[in-house]
């Protein structure tokens, strides 16, 4: 009973297991979790307002491409409010992770879940890892080839871009993991790429090579962006539309730098 | 080749090609399948369109909203967001090659001497660009299409609201 007493006269909730200032940490690393792993704002927005309320808190987010604001209130007692920024690490997209947050925020929103436990759950989910390297270099070498083939190549061209795409992939990945920037481990895999396809223009391989180099760099295309591009501008995110356009804009002008390059390399005349 | 079977061969086509890219997007592996459906009915269903002299562009906004209409009904069957296997699907209709000749046009155009032999390499590429940028609009547009018709917050209220 004692317990019980002082419990309610805590001010500003110190023993409250879900205090303003530890609802808004969960807050923040799930929306930028969310953010970097390919979410659109509509979509943070919603998962987040359900972990708010359901701990009885009014929230206003603010959203940038690179880092997230928010700042809560108590329904209750709105004296205890807190707001917080956090930057967001790179971008990457995992739509695992998205997935699994989506889940856990209908559960915590069904209020079966302490915030201890959600806290829990989500430190285990953002240890997801994505796909082990191989399955992505097939994935990627027959999402190439398959497409080189609908888009009106023949088994030969779907061979080449197979092979030119797996290669690209390769080397993104290597320059990614030596830390290098991404813009440039963008131009190099399409470079790469544009080499191996090149190939097939300049030896007349199968029924039409230039199907091969079209769409053997579409692995690196960021569809994400350009999509959620467009979904935030329809719902009125400008500031985060603006940014993921340009940023998907300067990605696609790498690949076209790098493929470019490759393709001067080998003579623009067999193009 | 039969027209059906051509159908066939592009949905299955398609399906490995959603398939892949979801395994690329990290798509959890118990939806990749959908992904793949997705992908191979959106794609079968621009093929029969522009199979029946409908333009490039409105046949693809049409494929893509069917897919973004069809992940809601997914979604809420397997429990997790339908922008998980739409976008992947949606990837399959990517302008790859109306991309790339727009690349290529603009490096021919800094061939001045090229240029001046054919100056229609110009009103060319604008064009390519043009096609590109709709056809990418037109995917982002389909893509969310149920968002928009339905004006409900989250799909699961969507599906919801129409079952």
């Amino acid at each position: 009973m004692m317990e019980d007493f002082s419990t309610s006269l805590a001010p500003h909730g110190q023993h409250d297991p879900a205090s303003a200032s530890r609802v808004a940490d969960l807050l923040l690393e799930i929306g930028s979790t969310l953010l970097v792993s390919g979410a659109h704002c509509g979509r943070i927005s919603r998962n987040l307002e359900r972990v708010a309320e359901r701990w009885g808190y009014h929230m206003e987010l603010f959203i940038t491409f690179t880092g997230l604001m928010v700042s809560i209130k108590n329904i209750a007692r709105p004296e205890e409010q807190v707001a917080r920024f956090r930057r967001c690490p790179l971008h990457g997209v995992h739509f695992g992770i998205l997935t699994e947050i989506s889940l856990l925020t209908w559960k915590i929103a069904e209020e079966t879940l302490t915030i201890d436990e959600a806290e829990k759950r989500f430190a285990v989910i953002k240890q997801t890892s994505p796909y082990p390297r191989w399955a992505i270099l097939l994935g990627v070498g027959f999402a190439c080839a398959y497409l080189c083939i609908l888009g009106g190549g023949d088994w030969a061209n779907g061979g080449m871009a197979f092979m030119a795409a797996v290669s690209g992939m390769i080397v993104r990945q290597e320059f990614l993991k030596q830390r290098f920037n991404p813009m440039i481990a963008f131009i190099l895999a399409a470079f790469t790429t544009g080499l191996i396809a090149g190939l097939d223009m300049i030896y007349q391989i199968g029924a039409s090579p230039e199907k091969t180099l079209a769409t053997s760099v579409l692995y690196l295309i960021p569809g994400v962006q350009l999509i959620n591009c467009v979904i935030d501008l329809i719902e009125g995110h400008i500031p985060t539309a603006i940014a993921r356009g340009v940023f998907a804009g300067f990605t696609l002008l790498c690949i076209a730098v790098g493929l470019a390059l490759g393709i001067l390399l080998l003579g623009i005349q067999h193009f | 080749m039969s027209y059906f079977l051509m159908i066939l061969r592009d949905a299955s086509m398609a399906f490995m090609v959603a398939v892949g890219f979801a395994v690329l997007l990290n798509t959890p592996r118990r939806v990749l399948w959908v992904a793949g459906v997705l992908g191979g009915l959106g794609h079968t269903l621009r093929f029969v369109l522009v199979h029946h002299q409908i333009g490039l562009i409105p046949a693809t906004l049409v494929a893509a909203t069917g897919i973004g209409l069809l992940g809601i009904v997914f979604s809420h069957r397997v429990h997790t967001p339908p922008v998980v296997f739409t976008m992947p699907a949606c990837i399959t209709m990517f302008p790859g090659l109306y991309a790339y000749r727009a690349m290529l046009g603009c490096i021919r155009i800094t061939d001045l001497e090229m240029l001046k032999k054919e100056p229609v390499i110009v009103s060319m590429t604008v064009h390519y660009f043009v096609i590109t940028a709709s056809l990418l609009f037109a995917l982002g547009i389909g893509i969310c299409s149920g968002a928009l018709l339905f004006r409900k917050r989250s799909p699961k209220s969507i599906f919801r609201q129409i079952f």
